[in-house]
């Protein structure tokens, strides 16, 4: 079990306001997951923050990479 | 002598009790009569095999700006809208010092993706409180409006830039409280508030900043009206959503006040969102709390063109690196034939006609107009390519300024949706009409409704579809006057054919100040809408009449 949450998963999916978001699912450290869906901006943000060119590319990743694209 | 007199249609009075054949009188803004009437009346509107309900009330907008030029939120009136409740997510018009307006401008036009010359050439600044805005609007309205006030801009006013950085004093909490206790009394009918939205930098708008004793502090000013607080929770983690159902409710019971969170919508990812929402939301009801849930009736689109960077290309590592590049390169890249080789060849054997093909390009950007509404596989065939040779080729043809739409990507299940909309502790809402200018059009929800809710799929009766756009609306928000066909209440009346009415198609059109574009859809099965006795739209025209008020 790692010490914080790490990304599980990542699919593409339709955002509120008319874009591709990225809804992420997270694994926390006491094994409980939940997904956290982010806009366009920060969704590609974490792509290009993790070198990944596609999204399956994110699963493995720490929950932290997301904060460095905000 | 009446003034009008609506014969023969449909009665569906707003009560959800079975409609009825009869008629509706008018008398000076009011209706005076409902059932079989024999007087006379200075205009006879002739309803025979038509609906005959109260009018609209859509109870998410963003028409703060539009209102100032446009007093019937057009195109909202035409389809069937007799109230608009605008001043959600945090942000209003006023109050506003002049020394502030840029900063707001700024977080309407993230919002509102409204052009700037709205804030320069289509209207004059003439307010700076609420009273101020509301008699600047109250002008030539055809629509009537029950305002909100921004939590934001209230903040803005007390606390000046500081707003959009801490945490308030207790001084400058109850200057909130008095200039909120200003605004209700000016004809506020709620404060909003936003967890979520950001200002044209993506930094947060100011009631992000504020900690909870300060939303308790002006909860409690809105307990002293029974007003409505209206916020938009962190809607992407539904953990958080939960916990702020919590806080609403608490806020509900303490104070006494009905609220109201948006947006509530269903995703196919994450199915179990709206149970687990709705779920609490009835605990929290059992408690004698009033924490209402918004939804949409419309399913959500994408859209997107290669011009920016989009995550609808997020499984294709070719086309993500190719359009992750600056303009000049991503261009140069595009135009490489081999390069454009392989990136087809990455969609798929059939060059991308599962993967595409559906997409729709949109119109009101630089591609010609004859291709507005067709797929791009219609066009590829046209053209001999294929659809993601097509999509490539067009969009270097015109800038990459092409915007393609894939329909239905969210919230489109209409068998999931349905029973949700007919929930009784769902409001139907959120239509965010005039705003997202640029990306869809957010006109049309309610004929939506029965299209696909009443008509296609059942989910709910038609006197239950009307009900919930009409007296349950106006009941929430304790809209006294409104949303029923009862002797007494205001005559907003709109008069449609139930085996037609619906959104319309999405169009672009460029009506906005300094020839802005956005997206609309016409209404259509709506025969006729009165607003405060008056017809204000009527044969696919709208009237003269400035009967709309700011009710309350």
């Amino acid at each position: 079990m790692t010490a914080e949450a790490i990304i599980v998963g990542a699919q593409i999916v339709a955002g509120h306001d008319g874009s591709a978001e990225l809804l992420i699912n997270l694994r926390h450290p006491n094994g409980a997951e939940g997904p956290v869906q982010l806009d366009e901006a920060t969704g590609l943000k974490l792509m290009k923050t993790c070198g990944a060119t596609h999204v399956d590319e994110l699963t493995g990743q720490s929950w932290r990479r997301i904060v460095e694209g905000l | 002598m009446y003034d009008v007199i609506v014969r023969g249609g449909l009665v569906v009075d707003g009560s959800g009790t079975p409609g009825y054949r009869g008629d509706v009188a008018v008398l000076d803004g009011k209706i005076a009569a409902v059932g079989k009437i024999t007087g006379d009346a200075r205009r006879f509107v002739e309803a025979e095999g038509r609906v005959v309900a109260p009018g609209f009330i859509d109870p998410h907008t963003h028409f703060d700006v539009q209102l100032l030029w446009d007093g019937a939120a057009k195109p909202a009136l035409e389809h069937g809208i007799t109230c608009v409740v605008p001043g959600n997510c945090s942000l209003s018009l006023a109050p506003l010092r002049a020394a502030d307006r840029q900063q707001v401008i700024g977080m309407f036009q993230q919002i509102e993706e409204m052009p700037p010359a709205a804030f320069t050439e289509a209207f004059d600044w003439t307010w700076e409180d609420f009273a101020g805005y509301r008699a600047a609007i109250e002008k030539s309205l055809s629509i009537n409006v029950a305002p909100l006030v921004g939590h934001s801009v209230i903040r803005l006013w007390v606390m000046g830039p500081d707003a959009q950085q801490r945490a308030a004093t207790a001084d400058e909490i109850v200057a909130m409280q008095v200039m909120l206790r200003e605004c209700l009394d000016a004809g506020a009918v709620g404060l909003s508030t936003s967890f979520v939205d950001v200002d044209e930098n993506g930094r947060p708008v100011p009631s992000r900043f504020a900690q909870f004793e300060e939303l308790d502090a002006l909860s409690a000013v809105l307990g002293e009206y029974g007003r409505m607080l209206q916020i938009v929770p962190e809607f992407y983690a539904i953990d958080i959503t939960i916990a702020r159902i919590d806080q609403l409710a608490e806020l509900s019971l303490k104070h006494c006040i009905p609220t109201t969170f948006s947006p509530v919508f269903d995703s196919t990812a994450t199915p179990d969102n709206v149970a687990r929402t709705m779920a609490r939301v009835e605990e929290q009801f059992a408690r004698g709390a009033r924490v209402w849930p918004q939804m949409q009736t419309r399913p959500i689109d994408i859209s997107f063109s290669l011009l920016r960077p989009s995550l609808f290309f997020a499984r294709l590592p070719r086309w993500v690196r190719i359009l992750r590049q600056p303009l000049e390169q991503r261009i140069a890249a595009l135009r490489d034939p081999e390069t454009v080789e392989k990136m087809v060849a990455d969609t798929g054997p059939d060059g991308g006609e599962r993967m595409m093909g559906r997409l729709v390009i949109r119109g009101g950007d630089s591609a010609p107009n004859a291709l507005a509404g067709r797929t791009l596989s219609e066009i590829a065939k046209d053209r001999g390519e294929v659809p993601a040779l097509a999509l490539i080729n067009l969009s270097l043809e015109h800038g990459l300024d092409v915007a393609l739409l894939s329909a239905n990507a969210g919230h489109e299940v209409t068998d999931r949706i349905g029973p949700m909309l007919a929930h009784p502790l769902v409001h139907i809402g959120a239509s965010d009409g005039g705003a997202h200018l640029a990306s869809f059009s957010t006109y049309g929800d309610t004929g939506y409704l029965f299209s696909e809710f009443v008509r296609k799929s059942g989910a709910m009766s038609l006197e239950q579809a009307v009900r919930k756009i009409t007296a349950e609306t106006a009941d929430i928000w304790g809209l006294k006057d409104r949303g029923r066909l009862e002797a007494g209440k205001a005559a907003d009346i709109v008069i449609f054919n139930a085996d037609t009415i619906g959104r319309g198609e999405e169009y672009p059109t460029f009506d906005m100040p300094g020839d802005g574009m956005r997206y609309v859809r016409a209404a259509t099965g709506i025969d006729t809408v009165l607003v405060n006795g008056q017809i204000a739209y009527a044969g696919g025209a709208y009237s003269d009449a400035r009967a709309g008020v700011v009710c309350v």
